[in-house]
């Protein structure tokens, strides 16, 4: 066999495997737009009536909305914490060091492996007053996500010269606006990437408000997808479209800025 | 030049978010798991290590556990065989490479609830995509009841994983095989090393960085499965597919806490004795490599 020829096989066998990952998104799609009695066969056809009233009432809901708006909200201030906050420990734990600040780096490294203990954060919460919170949840995604963006960073930050520090103290510039008017455009690839995470982390999570939020008005959009599957599971057409709905934002944003993502979503474990 | 004092406080918010929301639930979790806490009595008593006798007596902690062992392996090995494989085949010069590449990352970035549900259609054993497929190519003896069955839901819900991070692992190694000059590649090809073994001696050991992120990742993820198996079997049939987190998800929805907080110290105990000796000891031989 030639090169050229044993290429094209080799197309042909990615392309066959590309399929086993396009037809369930297929299956969704096309079931969205039948009846009730036809999508219950999850079948790969063509909808033999389109019906297009699946969306309609997907849109009558108006927790849907909601349900984007309070992910949009989580997903968005807990980018600003723990990036500000991870940057701002990573910075002084690069460039401080000591055996305290060794001893954190440690910890928050153990932070990337071992699981966060989801029933007594339920009671921590409650001791505190924020059970329910935007608040509480907020908090809860940062402690997690914020050992991988201190590693990241901390990994990051030795590349950044000492000597510029020096210089810019020297002129008389404070270490508040050291870090944010020249470490902080210095990392902010990394920042982009420690954000990528985070949204997706957040937006995908479904664990965490599972047991943090009970208050139905401050759901997610996973939990919205969940809830209305308990409800409408006997009209698939409904809630598949109810899915497509959920899935197309995030669809369409990976289209655009697919490199960005894959690039950022993988960068993170390239460090190590 | 005098050292600079770089100011401590600069990293007490993460410290303080970390100190409280992360590692302090682990503590009071250790006392309330010595407790009965639950959510339809008042008051919480101290009752020593019932909850863990009660555990181990359990035979669906047992399962949970062996099943978490059995996910945690099957993923890792093959999250890995077929991240390797795709990204050997992406490594050539295919004209959709960039497509492809898209594709197969493709769902590592939609919520696994979703991807659950998505499933539980497609193995639907009447009409589901799977069977329908099976029949069609003239298979039908294979046709399975594929998430009822005892036999066959804990691989069906391994399949489903490794259909959904098969592509990270891909891109990882895509990457890592962008550090492997090309004329070291020529060369050996010229010398007459075959495939496989220029794969073994030259490839495999300069993917090394790229194999011990993503096995170290893949333990670390599936020990932690959770919506997947909830979504796709909710731990059944009987405990057939039962792993710790639907253990602690059925524990906590009849309101038993405490009961629920050791089965979660269990795992927290259990991630970290795998998960800690692992990461240390890849560091190590990777260095040696």
């Amino acid at each position: 066999m030639t090169r050229r020829s044993s290429l094209i096989a080799l197309e042909i066998v990615a392309i066959a495997l590309a399929l086993l990952i396009l037809i369930p998104f297929f299956m969704i799609l096309v079931n969205s737009f039948k009846g009730i009695r036809e999508s219950a066969l999850f079948g790969l056809s063509l909808p033999t009536t389109w019906e297009f009233g699946n969306y309609k009432d997907v849109f009558k809901q108006d927790n849907i909305m909601r349900g984007f708006k309070n992910s949009f909200l989580i997903s968005g201030l807990t980018v600003v914490c723990v990036n500000l906050f991870a940057a701002m420990s990573a910075f002084i734990i690069q460039r401080r060091g000591g055996k305290f600040l060794n001893g954190v780096y440690l910890a928050f490294i153990m932070g990337l492996i071992v699981p966060v203990s989801i029933i007594p954060t339920i009671k921590l919460m409650n001791e505190l007053h924020i059970k329910g919170t935007y608040f509480s949840i907020i908090m809860y995604y940062s402690a997690v996500l914020l050992p991988f963006a201190v590693f990241l960073l901390v990994g990051f930050m030795k590349s950044i010269p000492r000597e510029l520090d020096e210089a810019a103290l020297l002129e008389g510039c404070g270490y508040f606006r050291l870090f944010f008017r020249i470490i902080l455009p210095l990392i902010s690839t990394v920042l982009v990437t420690v954000s990528i995470v985070v949204v997706v982390s957040v937006w995908n999570d479904f664990f965490g408000p599972f047991y943090l939020v009970t208050d139905s008005t401050k759901w997610t959009i996973v939990l919205q997808v969940f809830n209305f599957v308990t409800l409408y599971s006997t009209n698939w057409g409904v809630v598949f479209a109810f899915m497509i709905v959920v899935i197309t934002p995030v669809l369409v944003i990976y289209l655009f800025l697919q490199r960005y993502i894959i690039d950022g979503l993988t960068a993170g474990s390239m460090k190590g | 030049m005098k050292r600079l004092k770089y100011p401590l406080y600069f990293s007490f918010p993460a410290i303080a978010i970390f100190l409280l929301f992360f590692i302090a639930p682990t503590i009071i979790g250790v006392y309330y798991s010595f407790t009965d806490w639950n959510i339809n009595a008042d008051a919480i008593k101290f009752i020593g290590l019932d909850n863990y006798v009660e555990l181990f007596k359990e035979p669906r902690l047992k399962q949970a556990f062996i099943n978490t062992i059995i996910f945690a392996a099957a993923v890792t090995v093959l999250q890995n065989v077929t991240g390797i494989a795709l990204a050997l085949i992406l490594n050539e010069k295919l004209k959709s490479r960039n497509l492809l590449r898209m594709i197969f990352f493709m769902p590592y970035v939609i919520a696994p609830l979703v991807i659950g549900y998505i499933f539980r259609a497609i193995y639907h054993p009447g009409h589901g995509v799977v069977n329908q497929f099976l029949d069609l190519i003239g298979l039908d003896f294979m046709m399975q009841d594929w998430l009822n069955d005892p036999k066959y839901a804990l691989f069906t819900i391994i399949i489903t994983d490794i259909w959904r991070v098969a592509g990270f692992s891909m891109v990882v190694y895509l990457a890592g095989l962008q550090f492997i000059p090309k004329d070291l590649i020529e060369s050996s090809s010229i010398d007459g090393a075959n495939y496989w073994s220029r794969f073994r001696h030259i490839v495999f050991p300069l993917l090394a960085p790229a194999f011990t992120v993503n096995i170290l990742l893949a333990m670390i993820g599936s020990m932690k499965v959770f919506e997947i198996v909830m979504v796709l079997t909710e731990g059944g049939p009987g405990y057939t597919t039962e792993v710790f987190y639907t253990l602690i998800r059925t524990t906590f929805s009849s309101g038993e806490m405490g009961y629920a907080t050791a089965v979660n110290m269990l795992l927290f105990a259990f991630v970290s004795l795998v998960g800690v000796p692992v990461l240390m000891m890849m560091k190590k031989r990777e260095v040696e490599m």
